[in-house]
């Protein structure tokens, strides 16, 4: 074995070398936006202000007062926050059920709400569109919220589905003969439990929430406008203003990639499905 | 209440609200499908609203199979799909593979590798398609032209002149012209996604069984043949999740082509129902119509060939 260790000495550096040029490589778009948020428009296009420039926060000032970021930050954060506790409101007593009482069809089921996940948005938005109208819904955070709630449920039971299995049944029989009753069960032995489980599914929802971009443009002009919205609103033909788009970017993805960084050991298990151990 | 009845009372709630989501707006664009309705007509304004009377049987779905861009649109989807899941499982395995073992700074370098993962994708293809991949002003176009202006200058130089003067100036591409559009979705997608492939390989990589690996390079295996007969296998079922996950996520992919491709012929079908949605609602309906089994197909390959192993 010393051999095979002194040998891959050489080997380990340049491997770390390599990995480490993979994960700037990847992160430099990141990177890249950044920056020219901090450059001004005419700055941004040019050759030889590419890393040597005047830092400005010009665009940012700009975008708060021309904008109004902050209201469309606001519906975001409103309307994926409650969508997130609406679904996992629905999704807990439903996972618990197919968890620890499976029916004959409870797979059958599991794999019909995933598939309503495939079905193609943009096939039923006419309807969705026609519909919300005439019953006064469209635009309002409320729709919004119950909308993101509903895209992201299979997900949420899939996944909380998945954390509920890994809890031995012997658990929960045990409180059932103490006479403990289901709502007992619920609150003081599956949450505690599952907590790590249910945090990193309520994490993943609110981060498809944040991201959804095709219902939340839809479905909204102004009242339930979201950052998503904000970024539609600001791309196509004012290409040329780069360090005010970046601005714009950088201030809509900001918060969810930091909220990412700290949490990504639990994400990553939850969105393993837990199949992968 | 009895042990049993509780259990389907609660996933009943949610099971009610999926129905609804998925039924109600289903058997509309059922409905629209089959009728002639439109938004905006001068001659024909008894079709600007839906009804019974302007029945079309089949009429939209043949209106649709007949438009040069429907099988277009179908076979850009699915190149567009297969292809983002093959390169982010490719790089998904090999930078997994990469970064399994300890080294100085590994944590960091897996925060920036995740990063992508989180990017709203409106924002990604804007990033992408304006700052990165732009001919002129993107860094595409600024490296292009970096490159040229070094080679101009080596044509004077003495010895090697001569063998840059055969050079040929470099051109741009622009990602926005119709063939060159579905590679620049590819390209966005992939560092979308590699992330979170990779970060499942990982996941999976840790808990393969290395005295295995020891006795095999005891037994002289090389790194390839421990690579291809130990660690391919182990990841057998997380390919399958990536894959699965995936297909979910992309074949409704919409920002992205709409950001890059607005006006151009590459089409995926969620964007041509879009273009028809603008005015032809019974097209557009049926276009839905075929999306859905389509997507119906995918699902039910899928979800019977990966997701069953998922449950066990």
């Amino acid at each position: 074995m010393a051999i095979v260790a002194q040998s891959t000495r050489r080997g380990r550096i340049s491997r770390a070398t390599f990995a480490w040029i993979v994960g700037l490589l990847f992160f430099f778009p990141i990177f890249w936006m950044v920056l020219t948020s901090f450059k001004t428009d005419a700055d941004a296009v040019k050759p030889e202000h590419l890393f040597f420039f005047t830092p400005t926060l010009e665009n940012y000032l700009n975008m708060t007062e021309n904008y109004d970021y902050w209201r469309f930050a606001q519906n975001s954060i409103i309307t994926a926050v409650f969508a997130t506790i609406f679904a996992l409101a629905v999704g807990i007593p439903c996972a618990y059920a197919m968890a620890f009482n499976p029916a004959r069809g409870t797979k059958d089921i599991l794999m019909w709400m995933l598939s309503t996940k495939m079905l193609p948005a943009a096939a039923v938005l006419y309807p969705m569109t026609f519909l919300t109208k005439s019953l006064g819904l469209f635009d309002t955070k409320f729709l919004i919220i119950v909308v993101l709630m509903l895209i992201n449920l299979p997900i949420v039971i899939w996944m909380l589905f998945t954390y509920f299995k890994e809890i031995p049944k012997e658990i929960i029989e045990a409180g059932q003969m103490d006479g403990v009753n289901t709502w007992g069960e619920v609150r003081e032995i599956l949450i505690p439990l599952a907590w790590g489980g249910i945090v990193s599914t309520a994490l993943l929802c609110f981060i498809f929430c944040w991201n959804e971009a095709y219902w939340t443009v839809r479905l909204t002009t102004t009242d339930a406008a979201t950052l998503s919205k904000l970024i539609e609103g600001n791309r196509a033909p004012e290409g040329l203003f780069f360090g005010r788009l970046s601005a714009v970017s950088t201030a809509a993805v900001g918060p969810i990639v930091v909220l990412g960084w700290f949490c990504q050991k639990q994400l990553v298990q939850g969105l393993t499905f837990g199949a992968v151990k | 209440m009895s042990n049993r009845r509780l259990p389907r009372l609660l996933q009943t709630p949610a099971v009610i609200l999926l129905l609804i989501w998925m039924l109600v707006p289903l058997s509309m664009t059922l409905y629209f499908s089959f009728i002639r309705y439109v938004l905006n007509s001068l001659s024909r304004p008894e079709w600007t609203s839906p009804s019974l009377s302007n029945w079309r049987g089949f009429g939209n779905y043949n209106f649709v199979l007949n438009n040069k861009d429907f099988l277009l649109a179908i076979q850009n989807s699915l190149v567009i799909v297969c292809s983002i899941l093959f390169l982010t499982v490719i790089f998904g395995i090999l930078i997994a593979v990469l970064i399994n073992k300890a080294f100085p700074g590994r944590g960091i370098v897996r925060v920036l590798l995740i990063s992508p993962f989180f990017v709203m994708p409106a924002v990604n293809a804007v990033l992408w398609i304006n700052m990165i991949l732009d001919p002129v002003l993107g860094l595409q176009g600024i490296a292009v032209e970096s490159i040229n202006d070094v080679i101009d200058g080596l044509r004077t130089a003495p010895v090697v002149g001569g063998f840059f003067n055969l050079w040929p100036q470099i051109e741009p591409i622009s990602f926005r012209a119709t063939q060159t559009s579905a590679i620049a979705v590819i390209i966005m997608v992939t560092w979308q996604w590699t992330p979170f492939a990779v970060l499942i390989f990982m996941t999976s990589l840790q808990s393969e069984d290395q005295q295995q690996k020891e006795a095999a390079i005891l037994d002289g295996a090389s790194t390839w043949s421990m690579f291809r007969f130990l660690t391919l296998p182990h990841l057998g079922r997380p390919i399958a999740i990536v894959v699965m996950i995936q297909a979910i996520f992309h074949l409704s992919l919409y920002a992205e082509i709409e950001i890059v491709s607005r006006g151009n012929g590459n089409k995926n079908l969620p964007y041509l129902i879009g273009e028809f949605a603008n005015n032809n609602i019974g097209a557009a309906s049926a276009t839905g119509i075929f999306a859905v089994i389509l997507a119906n197909i995918v699902a039910i390959f899928l979800l019977r060939m990966v997701g069953k192993t998922l449950m066990e």
